[in-house]
């Protein structure tokens, strides 16, 4: 039997504090049934989870995160980007329209495609794309706001990163078409040189933290010491790896759409392919959620007055936004790598890089002790 | 067709109607089916000028996940396949747009034996009008299309009479040109014999090197010898040419058909690369045969040069070279062709300007959907190149990254073994097109060989003429065609710069590019009033005079392109990645590029120094100051930067001629054309049918080179001198010639350098396939 009474007890005494709306608050806390809502949703982890900077925000990110790329690109080129569909907003809704007109359009299933696994695989991507969010702490020291605490956080994030292209390999077999298939090959060479430095980058993180837990890792980063100075190598080697695993440009290579025509997705059409178009840049989002937390510090940040625990994490939405504009940037900037120089990339320079940042870590914790 | 409106239908089904119909009105992503000439518009519709994405609409190109087709211009046979095929991939709803003239009823090619009505193939929800279609008409397509979806009806436009003040005038006025004269027993002759003080030397070397395999050797003009020889000795000849003469490129196959006389005439046009004497020097290898076993020793043995216009020649005439690999194989021309379809007998319908209420023209070949997707690949090619462990892949003709081309890859992990090119899919038969029309109306036509670059195509044609009729052109417009036909070149590269860019992925470098490139056609429509379509020259000059302040603004666009240039050399051509990319990729050494007969700054890139503006002047390029580009690298990069220092030249050569022309002062047409019509000496207007409308050129064969935007664009008119239409014309385009090199560079890249080789040599279907 589960003690009603220590749950209503738990959820109430972990609350999520925001003196500016509180007054709006209490009087709801008080009627019956929308009172235990509310409380609920103020309910720290959940509060976190479902909100900020949870799926709401991501929500919100990946309807407005290609509209910022759209634009900011568009201007880079001498252009305004999507703009009459609400000249008023600058074209904001522009995705809206996409995302729905993806949904009212036919899905395809070709005859060579294996359909149980073709209709599938898409949905289940979702899954290891929206479980690190779980474990993502946008509190800042002394004042977690993490969904779940666990000693073992850091290693569950890199176990599900990891399982992602697992998915995109089966989205390729599945739709058996060559391009798919030349696309898929492509992630799984890239898949092994990202993969590697991104681990032993976490590990230096862990190493120079000293814990793996994502409380601890936000309370080591106290005042200006983000990880981002504490060990700025990391924090590239970390970044570039967040480019390669989000198949962005300069490291488009699995999804070139002018070589192999979106590479794994190319059979997809409807509301399917709306899914994968989507699913890359909740990879971003969540990668650089990650980046956030490990590097710049999460929450951390002069204290809005009135907003309270709040204030923590608008910081930490601002911060994964300007590391999602960077990389946004890239697209204006840089042509597509060849395969093969990704993977020297990868094997080689990033790899070094990520050793020494380790080997920093271990330097710095020496040094510490 | 019941398929029709049935996407609006869908779209007005349904509670959810109202947020179907917003959703697919704001969110139409095209899927570009760049055929010709209108695909560069749509480049220029997407770009910074216009900006397309304003609308919504994102140029996707993969059907899968687009709903919108935008086919811009000519669906030849082949391409029909293509399109019924990736309209049928696409998810419903999805609408269709038709781009350019020749979408609708074939405009300016409506009576080529090649072309289908897009409309008979696909349901069309809007034809847009123009040849090629401005940015601006393309853009109210799209939203035409957008208020269709919503359901503003605009499937009918009533149109009101007005009564036009001319029309009975119009009435009393014949035709407006003059009715085409075919000599029933034409007279063909190829080595008519030219007085010129040139070449005797040479004769006399070639009778000497050749002795008793040639009958006769003729001057046919300056820097041009016939070589007549007979068949069984043609292949002995060449090689005589090849080793002792340093002849070692073929620059063009020619087939003429006789019929009356029961013959053909085949000739080979060879020239040297490696003689600096000879470079301009065009000797010509021909020989006569029956039309009945018309067979030859093919010359692809010795000249690697001649195999895909030997080929070329045989789908199009039946003459069979004896020794090339395609002999009996299609390569241009689509299953559905009419069989020899440049041979005399097959005749094309005959233009006809007044149609009567009602009176359909009566070209109507049926042309029924392709039931195909035509792949000319055998199975024992697919089985052959799995049992050695390689994939084959097919790309094109309709990829997001690849002109109207097909090309088939044998790949071994990611290295490519063996590279199949498949042309044709834009072949809209020019020279076959070019014998139903008066020589003056065949200038609008082949400038359509390349709409990006085209006073220089113009200027190929019009040369020819020139020296056919002996036409001295004036200076002023000799500076004028040179300053033309210099923007044309910058136009046509940073076409090909943007193409470049936008196959790496960077969008930008296409915008920037496509920026500059409007700048330019700015300048050529203040010029010529038309964007990209001018057909401004004409035999002896130029249409009419251009003003000094047009002159003026000319030189402020040099100046105002020089700091975009700049930054798009910063963004893209500095780009470490680009480097990365187009570093030692393709690389075409030499001896490669002079064996596959590769032209303009593709083969100066290779090291050969070869300009015809430089070794052959023609207008005013011997009166400027200007080098030649060359390199050793021979590789992609070296192939692009090779043309970008090519461009500062040519804007050097812009501002030069600009300031010389305007000390000069005078006529801008030939009196050795305009006859009595002397006052259209600086306007044609009014005059122009009168002037050429009975344009005949001498009896014989008349070939020019010029160095157009990517290389040297070789004319041939044959005259029978009675005709005032030619008899046949023979067009080889820059691409064309330098497919065989393209191919060359693949083997051995791996699979994602096609994009960069493909960029790096600016290849653009439409100019190859003619």
């Amino acid at each position: 039997m589960i003690d009603i009474n220590a749950l209503i007890s738990t959820i109430m005494n972990n609350q999520v504090n925001i003196p500016l709306l509180q007054p709006l608050l209490d009087p709801l806390l008080g009627m019956p049934v929308i009172g235990y809502i509310i409380a609920l949703i103020l309910w720290k982890p959940f509060f976190v989870l479902i909100l900020i900077p949870g799926f709401a925000t991501m929500g919100i990110m990946l309807l407005i995160l290609p509209w910022i790329e759209r634009k900011m690109v568009g201007r880079m080129q001498w252009r305004v980007g999507p703009r009459e569909i609400s000249p008023h907003t600058r074209g904001i809704i522009q995705l809206l329209a996409d995302s729905l007109r993806f949904l009212f359009q036919e899905v395809i299933i070709h005859k060579d495609a294996h359909k149980l696994y073709f209709l599938q695989f898409p949905f289940l991507y979702f899954i290891p794309v929206l479980l690190p969010l779980l474990f993502i702490n946008a509190g800042t020291a002394g004042n977690p706001l993490v969904p779940i605490q666990t000693d073992y956080a850091l290693q569950i994030m890199v176990a599900l990163i990891s399982l992602m292209p697992v998915f995109i390999l089966g989205v390729g077999w599945a739709s058996n078409n060559r391009f798919s298939f030349i696309g898929t090959v492509r992630e799984a060479f890239l898949y092994f040189a990202y993969e590697i430095p991104f681990i032993v980058v976490i590990l230096a993180m862990i190493v120079l933290y000293g814990t793996s837990n994502t409380v601890g890792v936000i309370d080591k980063q106290s005042g200006v010491w983000w990880g981002i100075i504490q060990n700025p190598l990391a924090a590239l080697t970390f970044f570039i790896a967040t480019v390669m695993a989000t198949a962005r440009l300069p490291f488009e290579i699995p999804e070139a759409d002018q070589e192999v025509s979106f590479g794994p997705f190319v059979e997809y059409s409807g509301i399917a392919f709306g899914l994968a178009y989507v699913m890359g840049y909740e990879k971003m989002y969540v990668l650089s959620a990650i980046m956030t937390m490990l590097f710049l510090g999460g929450g951390s940040g002069p204290v809005i007055p009135g907003l309270g625990d709040l204030s923590y994490g608008i910081w930490f939405v601002i911060k994964t936004l300007i590391v999602l504009v960077v990389m946004a940037n890239l697209r204006g900037v840089y042509p597509r790598y060849r395969l093969d120089q990704g993977l020297r990339i990868g094997w080689g320079a990033m790899l070094i890089l990520a050793l020494i940042a380790l080997g920093w870590s271990i330097v710095v914790m020496g040094v510490r002790l | 067709m019941e398929y029709k409106n049935a996407n609006i239908r869908f779209l007005e089904s349904g509670l959810l109607s109202p947020f179907k119909k917003w959703a697919a009105k704001w969110s139409l992503w095209p899927c570009h089916f760049i055929t010709s000439c209108c695909g560069v518009e749509l480049a220029h519709a997407f770009a910074c000028g216009y900006d397309g994405e304003r609308l919504g609409t994102l140029n996707m190109g993969i059907s899968r996940q687009s709903n919108y087709i935008i086919i811009e211009g000519t669906i030849t046979r082949k391409m029909a396949r293509a399109l019924q095929f990736v309209w049928g991939q696409m998810p419903d709803p999805k609408f269709v747009n038709v781009i350019g003239a020749c979408g609708e009823r074939g405009g300016i090619f409506w009576n080529s034996y090649n072309i289908t009505h897009p409309s008979d193939i696909v349901p069309i929800d809007f034809f847009i009008p123009g040849c090629p279609v401005t940015p601006e008409a393309l853009l109210r397509g799209v939203r035409a299309t957008q208020d269709k979806i919503i359901g503003k009806d605009r499937k009918t436009i009533e149109f009101k009479k007005v009564e036009l003040p001319f029309e009975k005038r119009l009435k009393e006025r014949m035709v407006p040109t003059s009715p085409k004269l075919f000599a029933p027993t034409p007279a063909i002759k190829v080595d008519v014999k030219s007085e010129v003080d040139w070449g005797k030397e040479l004769e006399n070397k070639l009778k000497k090197e050749l002795d008793g395999l040639y009958k006769s050797i003729t001057i046919t003009g300056k820097n041009s010898i016939a070589i007549r020889t007979a068949q069984e000795n043609l292949m002995e000849v060449a090689r005589k040419l090849r080793d002792q003469m340093k002849m070692d490129h073929v620059k063009s196959v020619n087939v003429i058909e006789v019929p009356h006389e029961r013959k053909f005439i085949v000739e080979y046009v060879v020239s040297s690369y490696s003689v600096e004497e000879l470079m301009p020097v065009l000797v010509t290898v021909f020989t006569e045969m029956g039309v009945k076993d018309a067979k030859i020793q093919s010359l692809t043995s010795l000249w690697e040069s001649a195999n895909y216009s030997e080929r070329e020649m045989h789908e199009f005439f039946g003459v069979l070279f004896d020794g090339n690999e395609g002999m009996g194989k299609k390569f241009i021309l689509a299953p559905d062709t009419p069989d020899l379809p440049l041979r005399k007998e097959f005749k094309l319908p005959d233009e006809r300007y007044v149609f009567e209420k009602s009176v359909t023209p009566e070209f109507m070949v049926p042309i029924e959907p392709p039931k195909d997707l035509y792949i000319p690949i055998s199975e024992e090619f697919v089985e052959d190149a799995y049992a050695s462990d390689e994939i084959v892949v097919p790309i094109g003709p309709h990829h997001a990254g690849s002109g109207h081309l097909r090309v088939t890859f044998r790949i071994k992990g990611d290295i490519i073994v063996d590279a199949i090119p498949e042309p044709g899919f834009v072949h809209r038969s020019m020279e076959k097109l070019a014998e139903t029309k008066l020589y003056v109306q065949n200038i609008p036509l082949f400038e359509r060989l390349a709409i990006n670059d085209p006073v220089n195509m113009n200027l190929g044609y019009v040369r020819t003429i020139e020296k056919a009729l002996g036409i001295e052109v004036p200076e002023r417009a000799q500076y004028l065609r040179t300053i033309m036909a210099e923007l044309s070149r910058i136009e046509a590269f940073y076409y090909d710069a943007a193409i470049f860019s936008l196959f790496f992925g960077h969008t930008t470098g296409f915008m920037y590019s496509m920026a500059i490139r409007e700048m330019i056609i700015e300048a050529l429509m203040r010029m010529t009033g038309s964007r990209s379509g001018p057909s401004f020259l004409v035999p002896g000059g130029i249409r009419r005079d251009i003003p000094d302040d047009v002159l003026g603004l000319t030189d402020n666009i040099t100046f105002a392109i020089h700091k975009r240039m700049k930054k798009f050399e910063d963004i893209f051509v500095n780009n470490p990645v680009t480097i990365a990319r187009a570093k030692g990729v393709g690389v075409l050494t030499k001896e490669d590029a002079i064996r596959c007969g590769m032209v303009g700054p593709f083969l100066r890139a290779s090291g050969v120094n070869y300009d015809i503006r430089k070794i052959a002047p023609y207008e005013v390029y011997d009166k400027l100051d200007w080098e030649v580009t060359t390199g050793d690298d021979g590789d992609c990069l070296g192939r692009f930067l090779g043309r970008l220092e090519e461009i500062k030249q040519s804007v050097r050569i812009v501002k030069q001629a600009v300031d010389a022309v305007k000390g000069i002062k005078g006529a801008v047409l030939s009196e050795d054309v305009l006859g009595e019509y002397k006052e259209a000496s600086s306007d044609i207007k009014g005059n122009f049918f009168r002037v050429f409308g009975n344009l005949v050129l001498p009896k014989g064969e008349w070939t020019t080179i010029t160095e157009a935007g990517r290389g040297t664009l070789l004319f041939s008119i044959i005259s029978d001198g009675e005709s005032n239409v030619p008899y046949r014309v023979r067009v080889m385009t820059p691409c064309w010639m330098n497919l065989r090199g393209f191919m060359e560079a693949l083997k051995g890249a791996r699979y994602a350098d096609f994009w960069a080789v493909y960029g790096s040599f600016g290849y653009f279907p439409p100019e190859a396939d003619r």
